[in-house]
């Protein structure tokens, strides 16, 4: 009897899996396979791509840029119709051979793409990646708190804003503040100017209440500190939660980062992706994307369709020009060590 | 006996086999890793010491010293704290005795990041600790007490305090109590009979409290980053810059080799006393 049943068991469990399995090579024909953190698109917008074109989106995530490359690496640039991650990341994949052109005859919508962000260091002449997001490094503060008209990063070095002050622990940002108060770029690979730049980072010292990666807009929120230098997504959070926050672009220029789409080279259906990719770019999505996502809009023919609420913080003014603006790049391993060595001893001085 | 012995090893086999693959290879790892010149965003092959002299560079050595300077602290703080508190709760009629093991215990039920956030919430302006002390009226206004050193001080304490207390109070808890009768009777005052029978006899205990407390001490750079805003520069939350930020990871394997040897020293030292008295 016992037998009897553990056999229609395991028939009716065959019967099941074979099933499924030819239900699942049914119900769609064309599959994208999008690799990117979580988050990145409202379900909408996901929905109404598939939707309009047949194509499923097989939604897969990393967590850091690092894990996606070597997943690329490994799949030698196949397994996934469409990445999205940082800029610095995409130079290195892009060098290895793991990116295909795109076919920008798929792609009018081209067109929308503010020129601020195009051309940069990852990819000069645009023939990779498309931007869908930027990171923008301004400073935000509480004016009810603070009585210094805050211009630019110099700013930060008043005295009056002693132990008030709060920052993210990232070396190019944070000794960056001292390189553009010098006059000098981010990307500099002269370590004696980086050295000299810890050294005025140094100064600042007294004024640094909090150097922490993780949800510091809490703090600026809560008060205990009163100014901040942030992530993008973290100035977003700020603003939605207390709209008088002030946002100021340092008047010494602004640093900035991007995130990217690009087509791996053995990308199983590059026809979806430049589908998906046409999709994103159309103002309307665009704008539905970005106010979702927190970052910087970086499709120009969108920024008009962003809301009142979030345009100042998620778009430029449109009298930026790109001199006033410095993508924030890949440097030397011997610039980068006397970053870490600069930023380090600061932040013994701030204790 | 022999056939007991065997099956006894060949039970353990898999606990070796473990020990092997997960701890042993890992180091061996760490180890090779530590001589590997960095070569852009990864390591590359050949020999180096580039990465030793960088950790015994002016700047480094600095690290070193603010984190053991920390450990110290922290450990002598629990060592007061927790001494007296393991031993005399050993001492309390068996009803306390529960009661302050399971208050000692329970908390510990919940992972201790989250207990750490609490010390947030006392510390943070406006805080549980504000409100109390402006409340008696012994401040006015609210104190910056979060992100600041005694704060960093305060979590450490409050996270390694039952390493000490259950090392000391297991000790504690078999002491001879006739042997303390015996000294009084002897004419030895308070003083003398714990200088020479309750100390020594509870040394062991309060050793291995101190390993217990020094060694995660060294690395619990999460508490700095915490409550003391990560202003306070330790050997843990370099090496996760280096690794996270920096994508130095042959640097970081050397880094973690020399932590690695200084805690292995302070460990032999204490247990090699501890065998010299027996």
């Amino acid at each position: 009897m016992k037998k009897l049943v553990s056999i229609l068991l395991v028939v009716a469990m065959l019967t099941l899996t074979l099933s499924l399995a030819s239900c699942s090579s049914e119900s769609s024909d064309r599959t994208l396979n999008l690799f990117t953190w979580a988050g990145m698109f409202p379900d909408e917008v996901i929905a109404d791509f598939e939707a309009k074109t047949g194509i499923e989106v097989n939604y897969v995530n990393f967590d850091y840029d690092e894990t996606m490359l070597a997943k690329l690496q490994a799949a030698n640039g196949g397994d996934y119709d469409l990445v999205i991650a940082d800029d610095y990341i995409i130079e290195v994949a892009i060098a290895e051979g793991l990116v295909q052109k795109l076919d920008t005859a798929k792609l009018p919508s081209l067109k929308n793409v503010n020129p601020l962000y195009q051309g940069q260091f990852y990819d000069p002449t645009d023939e990779y990646t498309v931007p869908y997001g930027a990171g923008v490094q301004t400073i935000v503060y509480n004016p009810a708190k603070i009585n210094l008209d805050i211009r630019g990063y110099a700013d930060l070095w008043d005295a009056s804003l002693a132990d008030q002050v709060g920052i993210i622990s990232n070396y190019r940002v944070i000794n960056g503040m001292a390189l553009k108060t010098m006059g000098e770029s981010y990307n500099i690979t002269d370590t004696a100017k980086i050295a000299a730049a810890g050294e005025k980072l140094q100064s600042l010292a007294p004024n640094i209440r909090l150097i922490k990666d993780d949800n510091i807009q809490d703090d600026l929120l809560s008060g205990e500190i009163d100014a901040a230098i942030m992530y993008t997504s973290q100035v977003t959070v700020a603003k939605m939660t207390n709209p008088d926050l002030k946002v100021v672009f340092p008047e010494e220029g602004i640093g900035f980062g991007i995130m990217a789409m690009f087509i791996p080279s053995q990308a199983p259906d590059s026809e979806a992706a430049h589908e998906f990719i046409e999709y994103i770019l159309d103002p309307e999505v665009s704008a539905k994307c970005y106010e979702y996502l927190g970052y910087y809009c970086t499709n120009a023919a969108a920024d008009a369709l962003i809301s009142e609420e979030y345009r100042s913080f998620l778009t430029l003014p449109t009298e930026f020009s790109a001199d006033q603006m410095e993508m924030i790049g890949n440097i030397t391993p011997e610039a980068d060590a006397a970053h870490l060595e600069a930023f380090t001893a600061f932040r013994e001085a701030c204790e | 006996m022999i056939k007991k012995a065997k099956g006894a090893t060949l039970a353990l086999l898999p606990l070796y086999l473990f020990a092997l693959v997960f701890v042993v290879g890992p180091l061996i790892l760490m180890l090779v890793l530590s001589f590997a010149p960095q070569d852009g965003w990864s390591y590359g092959t050949g020999f180096t010491w580039d990465n030793y002299r960088a950790v015994f560079s002016a700047s480094y050595l600095n690290i070193f010293a603010t984190s053991l300077k920390l450990a110290v602290i922290a450990t002598l703080a629990v060592i007061v704290i927790g001494y007296p508190f393991g031993l005399c709760t050993a001492l309390l009629p068996g009803k306390w005795t529960r009661f302050f093991v399971a208050s000692q215990m329970i908390p510990y039920w919940v992972n201790s990041l989250l207990r750490l956030y609490g010390w947030i919430i006392i510390f943070r302006a406006n805080g549980l600790l504000d409100q109390v002390l402006m409340g008696v009226g012994l401040t006015a206004e609210p104190l910056k007490l979060l992100y600041t050193y005694p704060a960093v001080v305060v979590g450490m304490i409050y996270v390694l305090l039952p390493f000490m207390f259950t090392s000391v109070y297991q000790v504690a808890e078999k002491l001879d109590l006739s042997l303390v009768e015996a000294s009084r009777d002897l004419g030895a005052g308070g003083v003398r009979t714990f200088c020479s029978v309750i100390l020594p006899m509870t040394l062991p205990g309060l050793k291995t409290g101190v390993v217990l407390t020094f060694i995660p001490s060294m690395g619990l750079f999460f508490i700095a980053q915490i409550l003391g805003g990560n202003k306070t520069v330790l050997v843990g939350s370099l090496i996760e810059e280096l690794l996270m930020k920096a994508h130095n990871q042959p640097g970081a394997a050397a880094l973690s080799v020399i932590l690695m040897l200084m805690t292995a020293v302070v460990c032999v030292f204490l247990l090699r006393r501890a065998k010299w008295q027996k």
